[in-house]
This record gives C-alpha cells, structure tokens and sequence, in this order.
C-alpha cells in the first residue's frame, strides 16, 4: 500500500492526471495480492471506520451527515450484493469475471511524463470533476467484482473492509480537492457528478468541514470582520439565485411554451422560442428609446392639431405625422426647464440612445451566436447518422398521449425509410444522369435568382411611381391610399415566391431533405433581403434627395406600412394557409391530410420584420412598440392555429442546428446590412432641413463633432476628445484593431486545425486499440485451446504488457476529447468484462455474431486459470488465509 | 444539487406532495422515510405517456425499482431540467437505455430501445438492422456494444440532445 503515501498525493498536478493509476494501482494491491489482508490491516480500517463515524457524530449541526457517514459502510455492502443478483449474472458462479484486471497492473508502471504532455492545463480541471463524478458507482463496482472474486464469506467481509478503506481514503482525497476549488467551481463540480442527493449532500458536508477545519487551523481568531464579509457573501449569493428565480418566474409564456412542447416537439418550440427572444430585443429598444428619446421630447412638445380618422392605423400618415412616432416631430433644441440649469441635448440624446443600442444589439447578437455555434457544435462532417438519431431522438418534452403515438408512427417510417435508403445510396448515377441532374440544380438556382431580381427590379420602379404621385397634385385621401399599394405589393412578392422556390424543389431532386431545407432557406432569405436592399436603395438615394420637406419621416412611413401590411399578410396567412387548409385537408381532399407548421418560412418572416424594424428604429423611434404589439398577436394567433389546425412535422429538424443557422442569418445579413445603412445615413445624408432633431446640419454625426469641438474647451473633459479624437475618429487605430483581430483569428483557426488533426490520430488509435483487443483475444483463445497448466499466468501477463501502450493511447484520447467522464469511461471499460462477459455468455444464442462468445469463453478460462494460479501464490505466501 | 433554487424547489415539492397528499408530510424537518411507488410517480403528466418512463424511475430511484423518495424526485428533474451539464445528462441517458443495468448498451437494450420508440411497428428483421447500424457507427472501440464513452462521444454530435432530453414542470 505503499502507494498511498507517495507524492503523488500531495502534488495536485500529479493528482490531477494520475490519480486514476493510482487507484489501480492500489486496486491491484487489494484484489490480487490477498496476503495484504492480513490482521493488522484489518484492525487498522477498522479503526478509520470508528474515526469516519465519529466524524459523522461530530457533524451534527448538518442535516442529514449522520445517517450517511454513518450508514456509508452498509450501504455499500448492500449495494455489492445487490449487483451479485443482477440478472443474467449467478452470483457465485463466475468467479472469473475480471478479465480487464489482468491488463491494469501495467499502467501504474507508466511514466506519467507521458500522460503530462498530453494533459493541458484546461483538461485537468474536467478531469478533475469526472473524478468526483466517478467515485460511488466505481467504487461499488469495484466492491461487486471484488466479492465475485472471494470464494468464502469471510474473504468477502475483509475485503469489505479493505475497499471501505480505499473508499475513505478516495472520498478524502476528492473532499480535498474540492476544499481547495472556489465555491463556485465547488458547487459545479458536485453538479456535475452522476450521485444520489444524499450523497452529494455528503460530500458538500464533507468539504465544508474540511473547509472550516483548516480555517480554523490557519487563522485561530476569526475575527468579526471576516465572519461578517462571508455572511455578506452567502446572503448575496442567496439573493442572486433568488433574483434569478424570480425572474425565471417572470419570463413570458412558460406555461404556453409547456404545452406546445409537450405536443409538438422541440422542433416547433424552436419557433416560439425564436420570437420570444426577438420580442426581448424589442422589448429592450422600446424601454430605451422610450425614457431617453420621447419622455423628454413628450415634456416639450406642444398639441398635435391634426385630426384622426382611423386610417392611420394602416398607413402610418396624417395624424400620426405630428407625433412622437417619426423622426420628424423631434426638435433640435436643447430642452431646459426654466427654474433648473440642466438641459437635455436632443440631438446628442438621439444619437446616442441609437448608437448605444445598436452597440449593445451587436454584442448581443454576438454572443448568442457564440454561445449557440459552442453549444450545438456545428459541424456537418461528423454528424453521427442513425447512431445519434436513434438515440437522441426522443424527445422527453412531449407529454400528450397523441403526440407520443405519433412520433413514434413518424420514427418507425423514418427508420424504415433510412433503411431503404442504405440500398438505395448504392446504386451510383452515369454521368449523364449526374450532369443532367447539376444542370437542374444551375437552372433552379437561376431562376431563383432572377425571380429575385425581377422582384427586386418591380419594387423599386413602383417606389419610384409612388414617390412622383405622392409629389403631384391629388387629395390627401387618394395620396395615402397610394401608399398602400408599394406595401401589399412587397407582402405579396413574399408570400407568393417562396411558394414557387418550393416548387422547384419538387423538379430538383436533393439526395438529402436537408440539402432542400438549406437551399430553400437560402433562396428564401435571399429575395427577401434583396427587396429590403432595393427599398433601403429607393430610400436613401431617391427619398433622401428629394426636395420633401422632411424625408425622414417619409421613410418611417413606409416601414410603418411595410410592417403593419406583413403583419396583416401574417395573420392572412395562418388563416388561409393553415385553417382553410385544414378544412381541405380533412373535408375536401382527404388525401392532404392535416397541415404541418412550416417552420422554415414562419421563421424567416419573422427574420424579415426584424430586419424592418431595426431599420426603422432610426425614422421612428418608437417602432419597437408597434413590433411588440405584433408579435404579441402572432404569438397568440400562431399558437391557436398550432393548435387547432396543425400537427407535428414529420420529418426530422435539428432544432439546435436551425436555431443557430437563423440566429447567424439575422446576424449576417439582416443586422450587418441594418449597419450598413445606419451608416450611411447618419455620414452620408443630409438630414431635412426644416424638421427633425438634426436640422440645419450637413450630417448627422455633425451633431457629435460639434459636441466634441464644445467640450474641447473644458479642460476637464479633454479625455472624451482625446478618445474620440485618438480611438473612434482615427483611421490607425481600426486598422491596427482589424490587424489584431485578424492575427487572434488565424492563431484560433491554426489551433483548431491543430486539434481536428490530433482528434482524428487519436480516433484511429481507438480503432487499432479495438483491433488489438481482438487480436489479442483471439490469441488468447489459441492458447485456451492447450490444456491449462500453470504457465498461464505468466503468459497472461505478457499479453497484458502487449497491451498497454494501446491502453495508454486510450487514456490520452479521453484526456484530449476533455470528457469528464473520460477516465470514469477507462474504469467502466476496464470493468467492461467483467460485468459484460456473463451478460454475453447468457445471451449468446441470441447473438449474431459467432465469434463473440467464444471469445468470452477463452477469456473466462484464462481468467480461471489466472485466478487458480494466484491463489497458488497465496498459498505459499499465507497458508492460514486459505479458505 | 443547485441546480434547482428555492422557489422551484418548493413547486417540485408540491408535485411530488401532489401525488400523494396523504402520504408525503408537509414537514421534511424530522426526516420522514417517505418513498412513493412507481405507480403513482409513472403516473405523472409530465411521465404518463412517455415510453420510458418505469426506465426513467428505475434509475432515478435508489432502489432500482421506481420507487422515489424527495431526494429521488428532486434528482430526477433536475437532471432533466434545463441548466443541467451535457455530460450529467449523457449519463443519465445512458442508464436509462441501459436496461440490463451492465454498464453498456448492448444488442438487447437497443431492440427493446427501438420497439419502445416505433411501439413495434417494425419486424424483428428490421429491428435487427437498425440496431446493427448503430452499434456499428458508434461503437469507437470495436467491442460490439456502446460504452458510456461511446454514447458521450455520439452525444457531443447530436447537438439536439441537450434540448429533447429536457422535462419542463
């Protein structure tokens, strides 16, 4: 036992990627070398057994410690003979069920050097966890091998004792180790362990005792200083996480959400969840829009003496026109209330707020498309197939008896259709068929494209139109109904096209649905950032130069209209697209059956109004408000048309992998083109000169300019200039920014590479690890088939030395891949016989694969053989233990 | 353990009270040995109709058997809730596909798996294939069965995993 009390104990470094050998090592010294168990031995963790309970005794004021520590030896013992009655296994009838031990005793010989280099810093801490995470189960595990492998009761009883006492020692240790980590890291690494409750009560109890033990030790007075910054700190804590729940509670439609998760799946909850997460943003933009840019204009504005007829509801003109709603009715003074000195810059106020949101909006985008890309590991090459399919498919949300029916009729096509599928990928095309089939796709994807400039080229000539009639002379009436034919005209194009892009991919014939879904999502988002791109073009240089007396004001109108029509169009759409549809479905033409929720199209309409709002945000400050209040109603609009007329889409959709693709769509070209035309619209045009905030100036940022030139004069505020001057003005310091950015991005590629490069070495080792073990089996069974005679040990020992490096490659894969679980996986894997190889023999009529078996077979017999001739030894080292 | 916080823990324990009103205390301070019987757990809304259920209570329980104490319960969905690590989930994922306890998934427990997902639809042939399929794409190791690293390492690419193996209460 010798092991116990090496360095390696003491050396956290060490403790981290060796600790696994170390077990073995000192599991070795117990299961095969009984001679340890001898009297002295016995006493002394019968003596630590007492202390452990004693302890327990001590730990009254925790809840529930005492029964555990104390209950810790019996529980463990029931818990190995309740793994002895595990079917398929007879109890006392294997007594060779141990054949990975015959392989460990190599590693605890291996140079840990080795194992360092592979083991980066980040590793450890993950394996760290896992090694809390593997104690109970291992050790139970263990315990069960343990006692098939004791012929007697008694054996059994002392080797109770004997792994009791690894066991002590281990949770000692893992108690350390967790002392030792940060509360935060403490709480997630006894998150993070596969345990009962009571254990991982145990342990927490375990830590803070050790905890105050040493604090107690180290500093003798703890004085009241500390005393109260800790309880500051507990009841912060406590707070936070309370906070936290409460605004759990908070969040919208959890209930709703619920229910359609628990009948449509997570596919359809995917949607939901995007528009909620959308309604936030709005959310957000209107709080901020609302206090810093119209509560302050609202105190200054004198009545609005236009008359409201209803129109405006749909138009956005007329009254609307005098209100808070546009760009124009902003005023460009400084609002001061008389008997106060403060003032309130409109102008800068304006800017600001925009500009700030649009910074916040960014990062947050962001971050969430980080987060998302981290998550959901986007990497289509190794995409497990019907592995991860069958396995992961399941989708525990669902809760109606309906639902379960269903997806389980939708899973029996599907894997029968995957399985029909694996026949048919073989029969490979001429190339005939191959160039007819690429010339499909290039005719497909021109027509998509030129539907799009079609479009495209249609919308901007009927703004143009517009623009003139709204320039001559006609009732005001007859004007703004006008206007309303540029947004149903829009609203059409996008609800009619993707209709026709769907058709072609009937014609176009995808080897997998999914290549459909991606190209269709693409062409989709395509036409309709191209038709804001056009009107954004029709606004900024036809609107913009125009001689109208507040151009500004014009745009946000149509956005207005754009967005009250699509809304209409949206609700139009669940109407007709998903009622009448029903109707059809189950009245008319029987054979249509019920709708399925299309959520690729709900989603990019979505994706759509976004894009118009952010937009809009600068025209008409308040558009958030009018975009809550719609997807107030297409939430609700949407979820009863889920629920009345839809039913859950049968094909398969990678909720993750689709909600990262539309949060990088709304990123990319719909946030960064939002931008780009807030760019150019604040340095490039020329606001109206007799209305809005920024009258009279040459550009917007004009205002911030002459601000900083204003604050130039303070000498107390020289470093705003200085920053302006030096960082957001100045061309170098983006360059050399870029640079930087460029430079950390190619070093994170290179890393990557780097790694794919080493994960894939490793998963090839694994494969020649698997080959090996077969080999080795194999000759194993070639030796089986000689009689046994004593030799057998020894021979088993040099097919182990053979097998070590591959072992060691294993070990280093999990160390790579950074499971947590990795090195509990080597112990299950170590176990693998022993628990599996009964299992097998009792199951080998069912099993296809003949040689299997077999296998099994040799490797009991070796194992017997093993066995007998330790027991050999035994004899000779200690005659009185003999049973 | 944290995964849970104070009010959440509270709706928990009325769940579970729910279940059986006359047999939970209100109560927990003296520790009472309190323990429901899969019966009543597997009848929950949020269990009833999902195939897996009894393998859901056999693992969560501590008796093997489906039969939960507080502590149990509590476990259960807070493995299953949202902010529970991949890796916790993986496992628990895997004892519950596991149903002959052995630490591996093997040919039976993927059959018994794919008849609980398809309700029997399929022939015994089929069955067969798919199950083959499986073991062959990810099994890393060769073995012939899937260990609990082979399920993680399967995991790690199924990035829907996280959200489909999620309970809301």
């Amino acid at each position: 036992m010798s092991y116990h009390y090496n360095e390696a104990f003491e050396n956290p470094d060490y403790h981290y990627s060796e600790t696994l050998e170390i077990d073995r090592s000192k599991e070795r010294n117990s299961s095969f070398q009984q001679n340890l168990h001898d009297s002295s031995l016995h006493d002394d963790s019968y003596d630590s057994y007492e202390g452990h309970s004693g302890r327990g005794q001590r730990n009254q004021d925790y809840p529930m410690a005492i029964p555990m520590s104390s209950m810790q030896p019996g529980f463990r013992y029931s818990h190995s003979t309740s793994r002895s009655a595990v079917p398929n296994t007879n109890p006392y009838g294997n007594p060779h069920t141990n054949p990975s031990f015959e392989y460990e005793p190599e590693l605890a010989y291996t140079s840990p050097s080795t194992f360092h280099a592979m083991d980066g810093p980040y590793v450890r801490r993950s394996s760290d966890m896992s090694d809390g995470g593997s104690f109970s189960q291992r050790y139970n595990r263990r315990q069960a091998d343990l006692v098939y492998r004791m012929p007697s009761s008694l054996l059994r009883l002392d080797s109770n004792a004997e792994t009791y006492n690894e066991d002590k020692h281990k949770q000692e240790k893992l108690i350390k180790n967790l002392a030792s980590m940060s509360s935060r890291e403490r709480i997630k690494a006894i998150q993070k362990t596969p345990k009962t409750m009571k254990e991982k009560r145990d342990i927490r109890n375990k830590v803070l005792m050790e905890k105050t033990k040493k604090s107690v030790s180290y500093s003798t007075q703890i004085n009241c200083c500390t005393q109260c910054l800790y309880k500051t700190a507990l009841s912060y804590r406590r707070f936070k996480s309370g906070l936290s729940e409460y605004f759990h509670l908070l969040q919208l439609w959890q209930k709703t959400l619920k229910v359609i998760g628990g009948k449509f799946g997570t596919s359809v909850l995917s949607y939901f969840v995007f528009l909620k997460w959308l309604l936030t943003f709005n959310i957000f933009s209107f709080l901020v829009n609302f206090s810093f840019i119209t509560i302050p204009q609202l105190i200054a504005s004198g009545p609005n003496n236009l008359t409201f007829n209803g129109l405006e509801l749909l138009t956005g003109a007329g009254y609307f026109k005098k209100t808070v709603l546009y760009y124009g009715f902003y005023t460009n003074s400084t609002i001061t209330k008389a008997e106060n000195n403060s003032s309130y810059n409109m102008q800068l106020a304006y800017i600001f707020t925009i500009g700030i949101y649009f910074i916040i909006c960014f990062f947050s985008l962001v971050y969430s498309m980080a987060k998302s890309f981290h998550k959901n590991f986007i990497n289509p090459q190794t995409y497990a197939g019907s592995a991860a399919k069958l396995l992961c498919i399941w989708d525990f949300n669902i809760t109606n008896e309906k639902a379960v029916k269903l997806k389980q009729s939708n899973l029996s096509t599907q894997i029968k259709e995957s399985l029909s599928e694996v026949t048919l990928e073989v029969l490979n095309l001429s190339l005939k068929q191959k160039i007819a089939r690429i010339t499909v796709h290039l005719v497909a994807w021109v027509a998509s494209l030129g539907t799009a400039a079609a479009c495209c080229a249609g919308v901007y000539f009927l703004s143009r139109n517009n623009l003139q009639l709204l320039e001559g002379n006609k009732s005001e009436l007859e004007k703004e109904a006008a206007t309303l034919v540029l947004p149903i005209v829009v609203s059409l194009l996008n609800l009619l096209i993707p209709f026709c892009f769907a058709l072609f991919g009937l014609i176009e014939k995808f080897q997998y649905p999914r290549h459909e879904l991606y190209v269709t999502v693409i062409r989709n988002i395509f036409l309709k950032i191209s038709i804001i791109g056009i009107l954004c073009y029709y606004w900024l240089n036809d609107v913009a130069t125009s001689e109208e007396e507040c151009w500004e004001s014009l745009v946000g109108q149509d956005i207005y209209r754009l967005i009250v029509i699509d809304f209409i169009f949206c609700l139009l759409g669940s109407f007709f697209g998903e009622f009448v549809r029903r109707i059809i479905g189950t009245k008319c033409c029987k054979k249509l059956g019920v709708p399925e929720f299309d959520i690729a199209r709900n989603v990019l309409d979505l994706i759509y109004t976004q894009t118009l709002a952010w937009i809009g945000i600068f025209f008409a400050p308040l558009m958030p408000a009018m975009q809550i209040i719609s997807f107030f109603i297409i939430f609700y609009v949407k979820k009863v048309s889920l629920m009345r007329n839809c039913q859950p889409p049968r094909k398969v959709w990678r909720a993750s992998q689709m909600t990262t693709l539309f949060i990088f769509l709304l990123f990319f070209p719909s946030f960064t083109g939002v931008l780009s035309v807030m760019g150019v619209t604040i340095w490039r045009r020329t606001p109206s000169k007799q209305c809005g905030p920024f009258q009279g100036l040459t550009s917007v940022i004009d205002a911030v300019s002459g601000w900083i030139h204003i604050l130039d004069s303070y000498s107390s505020s020289k470093w705003v200039v200085w920053i302006y001057r030096n960082l957001i003005g100045s061309v170098h310091f983006f360059f050399i920014l870029t640079v930087i950015v460029l430079i950390i991005t190619y070093l994170y590629w290179q890393i990557i590479e780097g790694r794919k490069i080493m994960v894939r070495l490793l998963h090839e080792q694994i494969i020649n690890e698997g080959k090996d073990k077969m080999f080795l089996l194999n000759k194993l069974r070639a030796l089986q088939t000689s009689k046994l005679d004593p030799s057998k040990g020894e021979q088993q020992e040099r097919s182990s030395s053979l097998y070590q490096p591959s072992r060691q490659a294993a070990l280093q894969m999990t160390a790579s891949l950074e499971r947590p679980f990795g090195r509990n996986g080597r112990d299950y894997y170590a176990e693998s016989s022993s628990a599996g190889i009964p299992e097998k023999i009792g199951l080998s009529p069912a099993d296809a694969e003949g040689h299997q078996p077999a296998i099994s077979e040799t490797l009991a017999l070796a194992l017997r053989a093993r066995q007998q001739a330790e027991w050999e030894m035994e004899d000779d080292d200690d005659e009185d233990f003999r049973p | 353990m944290k995964v849970y916080t104070f009010p959440s823990l509270f709706r928990l324990f009325y769940r579970y009270r729910d279940l059986a009103p006359q047999l939970v205390p209100l109560s927990y301070i003296d520790k009472p040995d309190v323990k429901l019987p899969y019966e009543l757990i597997g009848s929950m809304a949020e269990l009833k109709d999902n195939p897996f259920r009894q393998r859901i209570a056999e693992v969560f329980s501590e008796d093997g058997e489906g039969n939960m104490t507080l502590d149990d319960f509590l476990d259960m969905f807070s493995v299953l809730s949202e902010m529970a690590p991949r890796d916790l989930k993986a496992y628990y994922a895997f004892k519950i596909y596991d149903f002959n306890n052995d630490d591996y998934i093997c040919k039976s427990d993927l059959e018994k798996t794919v008849n609980k997902l398809t309700r029997n639809e399929l022939t015994p042939e089929e069955v067969c294939l798919v199950c083959d399929k499986v073991i062959d794409e990810a099994d890393q190791d060769n073995d012939g069965k899937l260990s609990v690293e082979d399920f993680q390492h399967m995991i790690v690419r199924a990035p829907d995993f996280l959200s489909t193996f999620h309970i809301r209460i």
